[in-house]
This record gives structure tokens, C-alpha cells and sequence, in this order.
């Protein structure tokens, strides 16, 4: 985590050169790294997520999720409606907005935290001017409790129940990175007493991958672990491919961290069945072709090794670096999405996300 | 190790500096033990300092005659191999330097015995001789009749340029057992054919060796008994300067191979393309470098975490890191970093290749190996770039020298794939982690034919599924196995 966008040697030269990439260029957004400048509307609560989620202390799209609700109770529980407003007209305004503003400054919001907000923001705008303020708030709060039980915890216990029942003895799992469900399936199987080996591949520069080897290692799991480049050495071996889920795209493709696509694609080329865990909040009614019309780009600096040769990269003219978040696995590699409502193919995605906006309407 | 600088870690540059002190024993174990201890490693070190120490064996080794130098090199060759064979360049230039051998002397011979027909030249080299050579010149030399010779030679040569097609030698209508030789290469190389052991003999002076239904054992025997020891005399020494320049063209190719394949850059990289390369090489750099110079495009460099990724990130910044360039600083003038030239220069992880895969015109991989059918050994990573290229219909381009090019093909690719040191990836520091966690860190991929769509090597650009044939201009089939005594015959 040494993201530090602005003081760089970049921003000391007098002629400042882009070192945005083409392609991405429409994806650049400076990232706050700290408490400084922020707007002092922002709850205590919130800056600190802001802060943790920009250094990756809460990474993952239901961690961030469930995080950021969990702070919004604090800043409603803080709230009390000014005289003269209403609490369903001024809060989302003029409370939540700059929150959200500022969450998104320090990365960019998850799809399913956008999911989440929409639903937060239609909740209290259907909050009655009769009610009052203290009534009204317990009730948000209690609601925000239910939607994450449902949407994400029971979502979870019901996904990895499914997704452990697919994984049989002698399985050779391979997952990509970290991805905090497919962890929870591996555990639940495991737990069961089956055995089965796990095929961890990671990649630079956040190594998520390895935090879920130290964990399945710890409960004494046969693990196996290799970076991107050993994928087609192993993949072989392997019988099922699980993957956890940035978003599903209505599409039917599959934004998940970077590298995933690689991962699916030698899955596909070998024949073996590449499983998404996907919770339906992290359905969305966006399409993606391909990985550049939607991303997310990272600090460049959290490419750069300290003391390796690429420390003062930003001297060198027409050097850039490129460290986009995720990409876009095509629908084809896909054979089957686990989700809390069943298990679907990628085409059923737009399906489930309109019943799931519907329940909830 | 007599001749190792304290203080330095030996590599190339010192290697070759104490060829020319170190008695060759020495020189050669302490060869063996550089490329055990890698200290001399990747393709181009390898390769040169194979063929500068065969260089001091033929020039240090007294031979009486051919044979015993041939052996002597397949000794030699069989040791280095040995110790390090997945550095496959090392038998490259054994066998490269036996076939040269082998050519030098069949053409003393056909001079001796019909200095009429001579066609020998120095200057352009193997190709015509492995057509034209062999067993047909021996034809010539046991029937002692020019015009013989002359008449088969034609006959072949035409034939030659007919069979082409098929990538076949021409088979010599004279002598009917050969035609059980080969027409394909890949024949060639599991199984040494008959014709090897005919070459194989016929190169040395012993006359039991003739094929039993040719005219005479006895002829033979006669005419090598008669003029053996003159010739001995008078060709030993000529002989040996021809060796010796004829490594001194290897090594010279070795120089300027990358010079040639870069020069044919500026037909295959267009302006305002995206080329995605991988890891860092010296010849797709000066490929790219002579692109620049007429064109404007970007390349994406692939980091090739986590074994080559400091060579490549020092490639793209222009820095030397010590341990990486060590080898090659005595070889290789300092090369300009490719966004000097004026190139954007996009530096991503291998996890972005899919990503960005949809915006690259064409990929340009650099190898480790090639091997005869048209796959290539590269670093680690090379063959998830290579089908995702596929994927997205973006042609892949290998550039690599011939040198590299190995007549080896073995039927399990994994046994060409090294595996390195897995604290690259977990580091020793991380205990828990090390105790439990197999990991595992491969060097090399092995990338199938069909995921390549076109080699450029110094001699031009070719499909995968033409290399083998130049692996058949540059080895000469009896030397193929010359590192495994048990498949021969």
C-alpha cells in the first residue's frame, strides 16, 4: 500500500508529463490517501473506512459492502433531522451524499456498494414525514440490518453450502486470488471431512491470493500455490475451477480482479468447469464488452518494488504504468453461476437481477 | 578453478577471459560447473561460451585425424550437455560445430580423391553441403571415378530442389538401401536412421565400414591405406584452420544475429500499432529499436513476475540490474531503453494480459528454445499470452535466432520445463507459510505450434511448421543423439 498519487517525483517536474495510459485514460481518478481535505460533513466512521478501503485493509466487494453499511448506520444513528426538513428529503442530500462522494474519492465504489446505496437511498426516501425522527432512524437501521443479513450473510451461508456440495472427494480445486466465499465454500467442504486439493493462483501486486493460502493452510487444507505464470502448468490437474465475483454483468460476463479472465480462458481451453460464486446484490444491469470501457485503475506506485529499478519511473519519458483492477471474463468460459437464488448459467444474470430488484421494490 | 578473480562473481565475460590463459581441462570443468551453478545462463551466454570453448579444443586437441576429433567433441558436448540440459543452445553448437567438422572433411576428401569436381567454397556454407554431401561425395571417392561423381552429384542436386516440397532429403537412386532413410524430419529424430551410420563411418577412415554391397571395401581400404599418411600431413593442419574459422563463423553469427532479425522489423511493425511483448530480451528490444527508427508505436512489456520481472523492469527503465545484466555486460554494448527511441512504453502485470488483449495488434514473444516442430521454450507465462493472443485473433510473432533452434523433440514438453526457486514467490521469511504451502514456480512454458503464427529468425521469416526444415540445414542427422551414446548406433 504506498499509493502516494500526488507528492510523487511526478508532481515536482516542472513539465509535467501524462503518465496516464491511452486506453484508460476515461478510468484515472486521483485517490485520497488521507483525512486531509475532507469534507467536514464526512462522519468520523466513514473517513476511517475511506482510509482503510484506499490501503486495502477492506477489500473485497462484499467486505466493502457490508463495511460501508455498517458506517452509514453510525452517520444515521448521529443524524437528527434540522428544523424545518424532513428526514426523507434532507438526509440523502445533504447527509449521505458527501459520504458516498467521499468513499468513492478513496476508491472507487464496488457495484454492489452501488447496488446497496440505490437501495439505502430509495429506503429513505419512502420514510413517512409523520414518523418521527427517532422512530424513523431505528427503522432505517433495522432495515439496513435485514438487507445484509439477507442479501450477503444468508446470501453467503446459502452459496457456500451449495458450492461445497459440488466439490467431491479427489476434486483438485483451483480458485483465483482471494475471494472471500469461495474461501468460505473450500472451509465448508473441508469441514465435511472431503478431500480435496486447492490450486491457489495469485498474481502481483496485491497478492490476495496469499492470505487465503495462510488461512486454508492453518485449518490444514492441501494447498498449492502459484503465481499467473504457472497457470497452464497446473491447470491439468485441476477438476473445477471456482471463482468469486467483482459483479456479474447483464451480459452475462464476469468482472472479477484482474487476471480471472486468464484464469477462465485456460480453464475453458483445458475443459474443466469454471464455477462463479456470486451473491445477486453484485448483479448489475451494466454490460461490459471487454475490460477497458469499465475498470478501475490502481496507483501505479503499487507496482513499484521497493528498491528495484523502477523506483523514479516517473523520470523516464514515456515510461508508464498501467495497474489496472479487474477485467471482463467472457460468458462462454462460464459454466455455471452459484448464487443465493440457484444456480444459473450466465444468461440467466439479467433475470435474477430484475427478481431481485422486484423482491425488493 | 584456477582462473576465477576474487571478488567476482564469475560469468561469461570472465569465462572467456581465461579460456585463452587455463589449460582446456580446467576451462572445460570450469564451464560445466559455471552453467551447473548458473552462473552462465540463458540462450545467448550459453551458446557463446560453448563455442568458444570448442574453439580451444579443436585448436588445442592434436588429431590425427577426423574421427578422433569428432570424438573428442562429442565428449566434450556430451559433458556440458550434461550438465545443464535444459540449456538446449549448448547442443545447438555441439552439434552445429560437428556437422561443420563433418563438412570440412568430406570436402577435404572429395578434393583428394576428384580434385576436379571441387565445389567447395567457404563462404556459403552448410546448406548446399548437407544437400550435396554425405554419402554421395563417398560414392564418388570409392568408384575413383570423376565422372561418376559428377553425374550423381547433378543428379541428386536437381532431385533435391524437387523433393523440397516435401522437406525430404534426396534419396540416392544408386544405393537402394537408403531409400529406407527418411523424408521427414520428425522420423529423423527418435530413430537415427541408416543413412546416419553410413555418415557416421564414412567420415571416419575405417574401411569395414563401407556398406557391403558398394564395389570394394578392399578399394577403399586401398586407396585411404596409400594416401592416409600423406594426406594426414598435408590436410591436418589446413583442416584445422578450417574448423577453427568455420567456429569463428558460429560465434560470429552468434554476434550478429539479433542485428540480422532486427533488420527485418520495419516489414512486420506498423505505425501507431500496440505490440505486447513479455519478459525482457535483447533481440525483441533490437527488433523494436529498428522499428522505431522509421515508425511510432506502443508496446506493452509483460513484467514476467516473478523471475524475470527485475530484468524487465530494468529493460524499461534503462538501468542495469547487477545480477541480471552480469552476464551479458562483456557481450553486449549497453542498449538504450525502447522509450529512449521515442516508443510509449506501457508497463502492466501478466495477470492484465486479457484485459488489454482486445486493444494489442500483434505479440512478440522472445524464447528460450525452439524446437523442431514449431513450438518454442520461452519464460514462464509466455503460453497464457500466446492463447489469449489466439483468443483474440492478435497474431503471435517469435523472434528468435537459429541458434536456438533445437533438433530435440521430445514427446513430454514438461521434461524442457525448469522449475525455479519458489522463494521468488513466497518468500523464506514467511515460515508458517513456507512449511505448509507447496509452491511452485516454473521457469519456462512450452507454447505449441499452433499457437504461433510466425517465426523470424536471421534467415528470414518462417511458419512453425517450416522450422523443421531448417533444423535439417543446420544439423546433420548422426549428430542429433551425439549427447546420448545409447541411441546411436
Amino acid at each position: 500500500g504506498a499509493q502516494k498519487v500526488v507528492p510523487g517525483p511526478i508532481a515536482t517536474e516542472p513539465k509535467k508529463e501524462d503518465k496516464t495510459v491511452e486506453f484508460f485514460r476515461h478510468l484515472y481518478k486521483t485517490r485520497t490517501t488521507s483525512i486531509a481535505g475532507a469534507s467536514k460533513d464526512v462522519h468520523p466512521a466513514v473517513l476511517a473506512l475511506g482510509l482503510q478501503m484506499s490501503n486495502y485493509t477492506i477489500c473485497g466487494s462484499c467486505a466493502r459492502l457490508v463495511a460501508t453499511l455498517q458506517a452509514f448506520k453510525r452517520v444515521i444513528e448521529s443524524y437528527t433531522t434540522p428544523p424545518q426538513n424532513s428526514l426523507s428529503r434532507h438526509l440523502t442530500s445533504h447527509v449521505l451524499s458527501p459520504q458516498i462522494e467521499y468513499l468513492s474519492s478513496c476508491r472507487p465504489l464496488s457495484i454492489s456498494m452501488g447496488n446497496a446505496i440505490r437501495w439505502l437511498k430509495l429506503e429513505v426516501s419512502k420514510v413517512d414525514v409523520s414518523v418521527p425522527d427517532a422512530e424513523a432512524k431505528k427503522g432505517l437501521c433495522d432495515a439496513i440490518d435485514v438487507f445484509i443479513r439477507e442479501r450477503v450473510t444468508f446470501a453467503d451461508q446459502v452459496i457456500a453450502r451449495s458450492a461445497a456440495d459440488k466439490i467431491k472427494n479427489g476434486d483438485v480445486i483451483m480458485t483465483y486470488a482471494k475471494s472471500s466465499i469461495v474461501q468460505r465454500a473450500l472451509v465448508t467442504a473441508h469441514e465435511e471431512g472431503k478431500k480435496f486439493r486447492v490450486i491457489i493462483v495469485d498474481s502481483r501486486p496485491l497478492h490476495e491470493g496469499k492470505h487465503l493460502a495462510a488461512a486454508l493452510v492453518k485449518i490444514g487444507m492441501d494447498v498449492k500455490y502459484c503465481l499467473i505464470n504457472g497457470l497452464s502448468h497446473n491447470i491439468q490437474d485441476v477438476t473445477k475451477v471456482l471463482l468469486g465475483a467483482h459483479a456479474m454483468m447483464s451480459n452475462g460476463r464476469l468482472f472479477s480482479r484482474i487476471g480471472t479472465a486468464l484464469v477462465a480462458m485456460e480453464a475453458n481451453e483445458a475443459d474443466k468447469p469454471v464455477i462463479v460464486l456470486c451473491e445477486t446484490i453484485k448483479f448489475t444491469e451494466r454490460v461490459a464488452l471487454d475490460s477497458i470501457v469499465h475498470n478501475e485503475i490502481a496507483p501505479s506506485d503499487e507496482l513499484v518494488i521497493p528498491g528495484g529499478p523502477l523506483e523514479n519511473w516517473g523520470d523516464i519519458k514515456k515510461l508508464q504504468l498501467c495497474n489496472p483492477m479487474y477485467d471482463v471474463t467472457p460468458a462462454d468460459y462460464i459454466q455455471m453461476i452459484v448464487t443465493e437464488s440457484g444456480n444459473v448459467p450466465p444468461t440467466s444474470v439479467p433475470v435474477l437481477h430484475r427478481l431481485g430488484n422486484e423482491s425488493q421494490g | 578453478m584456477p582462473s576465477l578473480q576474487a571478488g567476482y562473481a564469475p560469468n561469461l565475460g570472465i569465462f572467456l577471459k581465461s579460456l585463452k590463459t587455463a589449460p582446456l581441462e580446467s576451462s572445460i570443468e570450469n564451464l560445466i560447473s559455471l552453467l551447473k551453478r548458473r552462473q552462465i545462463r540463458n540462450s545467448r551466454p550459453c551458446a557463446i561460451a560453448t563455442a568458444h570453448l570448442l574453439l580451444q579444443v579443436v585448436a588445442k586437441f592434436r588429431w590425427t585425424d577426423i574421427g578422433n576429433l569428432l570424438e573428442r567433441i562429442q565428449e566434450v558436448g556430451q559433458r556440458l550437455v550434461e550438465a545443464q540440459p535444459r540449456e538446449m543452445v549448448v547442443g545447438n553448437i555441439v552439434r552445429r560445430v560437428l556437422g561443420m567438422i563433418r563438412d570440412e572433411a568430406k570436402e577435404d576428401r572429395t578434393e583428394d580423391a576428384s580434385d576436379s569436381t571441387s565445389t567447395s567454397q567457404l563462404g556459403s556454407p552448410r546448406r548446399e553441403r548437407s544437400e550435396s554431401g554425405s554419402f554421395r561425395t563417398e560414392g564418388g571417392a570409392t568408384s575413383s571415378s570423376p565422372l561418376r561423381f559428377v553425374s550423381t552429384d547433378a543428379s541428386t542436386l536437381s532431385e533435391a530442389s524437387g523433393d523440397d516440397v516435401f522437406g525430404g532429403r534426396s534419396q540416392p537412386t544408386s544405393r537402394p538401401p537408403l531409400l529406407t532413410s527418411h523424408t521427414s524430419y520428425a522420423v529423423l529424430n527418435g530413430v537415427p536412421v541408416q543413412q546416419s551410420m553410413f555418415n557416421l563411418l564414412s567420415a571416419t577412415p575405417t574401411p569395414s565400414s563401407t556398406p557391403p554391397h558398394t564395389s570394394s571395401p578392399h578399394g577403399k581400404s586401398t586407396i585411404s591405406a596409400s594416401s592416409l599418411a600423406q594426406r594426414i600431413v598435408i590436410t591436418t593442419r589446413d583442416l584445422k584452420a578450417e574448423v577453427i574459422s568455420g567456429i569463428e563463423e558460429i560465434i560470429d553469427e552468434l554476434d550478429q544475429v539479433d542485428d540480422q532479425i532486427a533488420a527485418y522489423a520495419q516489414e512486420h511493425i506498423h505505425s501507431n500499432e500496440v505490440i505486447l511483448i513479455h519478459s525482457s530480451s535483447l533481440s525483441v528490444q533490437k527488433f523494436l529499436l529498428k522499428a522505431a527508427e522509421k515508425r511510432r508505436f506502443t508496446v506493452i512489456v509483460a513484467e514476467s513476475y516473478p523471475n524475470d520481472h527485475e530484468a524487465t523492469h530494468a529493460a524499461v527503465t534503462g538501468k542495469v540490474s547487477p545480477d541480471v545484466e552480469g552476464d551479458e555486460m562483456s557481450t553486449e554494448t549497453f542498449l538504450k531503453p525502447l522509450s529512449a527511441a521515442g516508443i510509449t512504453v506501457i508497463l502492466m502485470t501478466d495477470a492484465t494480459i486479457f484485459a488489454i488483449m482486445s486493444r494489442v495488434n500483434k505479440v512478440i514473444l522472445a524464447t528460450h528454445a525452439v524446437i523442431a516442430n514449431g513450438g518454442l521454450i520461452a519464460a514462464a507465462g509466455a503460453r497464457i499470452i500466446a492463447k489469449a493472443a489466439k483468443v483474440h485473433r492478435t497474431p503471435v510473432i517469435v523472434v528468435s535466432g537459429v541458434y536456438k533452434l533445437s533438433p530435440e523433440y521430445p514427446f513430454e514438453f514438461e521434461s524442457l520445463i525448469e522449475y525455479g526457486d519458489p522463494g521468488n514467490i513466497i518468500g523464506y521469511g514467511e515460515g508458517a507459510l513456507v512449511d505448509h504451502l507447496e509452491v511452485d514456480n516454473p521457469v519456462y512454458d512450452y507454447v505449441p505450434p499452433d499457437l504461433v503464427d510466425l517465426y523470424i529468425t536471421n534467415l528470414g521469416a518462417h511458419a512453425p511448421s517450416y522450422l523443421y526444415r531448417i533444423v535439417a540445414d543446420h544439423y546433420k542427422p548422426e549428430d542429433i543423439n551425439f549427447h546420448k551414446p545409447e541411441l546411436q548406433f
